[in-house]
């Protein structure tokens, strides 16, 4: 019968699992020297700028297709955010409003709140 | 011993038989995969108690007969969403507290918008941090209260807690809390001054994009994305592995965007000149000296953590003024340390055990 040293699927685990911490344990050491930080600064630099110009060829391509452009897309999310912030906004006064008034139309204001008498197992002989 | 030589032929046709169950099973879950939006994390009930802007107070509805007398508020990191405490019945810390007697709030984060781009750490620490305190002190009836931070949530609060000495905290609890920057040293040299211009950087997009600081994560373990890919396909016919696999998933991709003035701050204050370790941070005008917490606190560290290491987490309790004080160094990871199947086993316990004397 197959165990955990002899089975195949086990082995091909833990060969996939050896490789990732090599892996990982090189790229770390590559990745703290200052050449690397040089290296990936300046990079990230050129690469925003060529992104920009990208994105701006892209976007004026969109327009002319007659189609959203992901800044146009952006804003729309923003614009959901915001609507869900609000919603959100709306909810927590609700919230207030229903706290305060001591309103009972909703099923868990009706609730009454448990007493705050808990004590730890430990004082109480392990009963809780 | 040879591994080739050491394998057992007897069990060839099982093995095999076994492989081709499982080659079907992947193939008819892949499809479902591929068709099913996954599941549906923090679906514990709660109500909205505060929401503006980028801050959002949450109170998880109790449902045990009897409350512990203190209630907590959590403190969730900027960078994430606070879904991660509450995965899913049975694998959610939220729903082990509140059944465990907690009545339990949490301060989350959205993405913060962009006229929120000038936030400060002043904002966090002096602004959102004591408005929840009193939010939960009006809401729950109790002048006391707990705070669990997580990760950077535990090093805002570790400077709330710094900067109000005199109450209403009762008890502090962090999880992996970054106090040593310098031993952060991927990230180090990520924001390497001489090379990264952290002011261009913020002064040209506003809020820094999540994709920056998804990126920025992945990198300390190059390799995990796509070996977690090979882990997923070989798993996929495990309805278990595949939905505790989306869950994590889709939280690593809900990274949120950081404040720039937070994140400028981040990087100069605590990257660059390491003020919280070299006891020089200042807040508001105030200095923020972790000597002046006197309140019990726990500690809870990782021992494989690869986004705070042991090195950056472990001068805390050394630093804090608290006769109460205690660390724990439990085995796993960042995230493993606070939601899974091994933080069920681990930290929770433990967590309930030092809170539950403590919140009477």
């Amino acid at each position: 019968m197959a165990t955990k040293d002899n089975d195949p699927a086990e082995m091909w685990r833990t060969m996939l699992g050896e490789m990732e911490k090599g892996f990982n344990t090189f790229a770390t050491q590559t990745m703290t020297s200052p050449e690397f930080s040089k290296v990936m600064n300046q990079a990230g630099g050129v690469a925003a700028g060529a992104q920009k110009q990208l994105g701006d060829m892209m976007e004026k391509y969109l327009v002319s297709m007659n189609l959203p452009s992901r800044t146009q897309l952006v804003n729309m999310a923003e614009r959901l955010q915001a609507i869900e912030g609000q919603l959100s906004e709306i909810k927590a006064l609700l919230y207030q409003v229903h706290h305060n008034s001591g309103a009972s139309d909703d099923r868990f204001a009706s609730t009454p709140k448990p007493p705050r008498t808990r004590r730890p197992p430990s004082t109480e002989g392990g009963s809780k | 011993m040879n591994a080739t030589s050491a394998l057992d032929f007897t069990s060839v046709p099982e093995r095999i038989q076994s492989e081709v169950q499982r080659a079907i099973q992947r193939s008819i879950k892949g499809v479902e995969y591929i068709a099913s939006s996954g599941p549906m994390p923090g679906a514990t009930p709660k109500d909205i108690i505060l929401s503006r802007g980028t801050m959002m107070l949450y109170h998880y509805r109790p449902v045990a007969d009897e409350l512990y007398r203190i209630p907590i508020l959590i403190v969730m990191a900027t960078t994430n969403r606070g879904y991660i405490l509450d995965l899913a019945p049975g694998q959610s810390l939220i729903e082990f507290l509140i059944k465990r007697g907690y009545d339990v709030y949490m301060l989350d984060w959205n993405a913060p918008k962009p006229e929120e781009k000038n936030l400060r750490m002043e904002d966090y620490v002096l602004g959102f941090i004591p408005e929840c305190v009193r939010a939960v002190q009006k809401d729950s009836g109790e002048t006391d209260v707990n705070i669990i931070g997580y990760c950077a949530g535990g090093m805002l609060s570790t400077l709330y807690a710094s900067l109000f000495p005199d109450g209403p905290l009762k008890n502090l609890v962090c999880f992996t809390t970054p106090i040593d920057f310098r031993q952060m040293t991927l990230f180090q040299n990520f924001s390497d001054r001489r090379y990264f211009d952290v002011d261009r950087l913020v002064d040209s997009v506003g809020n820094v994009p999540a994709e920056m600081i998804v990126t920025s994560f992945d990198m300390l373990r190059p390799a995990a994305r796509a070996v977690g890919q090979v882990q997923l396909w070989e798993n996929i016919w495990n309805d278990e592995y595949v939905k505790s696999y989306r869950m994590m998933d889709k939280w690593g991709a809900d990274t949120l965007p950081l404040a720039g003035e937070y994140f400028r701050q981040m990087t100069k204050d605590l990257m660059w000149d390491n003020k919280i370790y070299n006891d020089t941070m200042s807040l508001g005008g105030r200095k923020a000296d972790l000597a002046n917490i006197k309140v019990p606190i726990l500690h809870a560290v990782a021992e494989h953590d690869h986004i705070v290491p042991y090195e950056a987490a472990k001068h805390l309790i050394a630093k804090v003024g608290s006769s109460d004080k205690q660390e724990i160094i439990l085995k796993g990871g960042h995230v493993s340390l606070v939601a899974g199947a091994n933080a069920v086993k681990r930290l929770w316990p433990k967590l309930d055990s030092w809170l539950g004397e403590r919140s009477v």
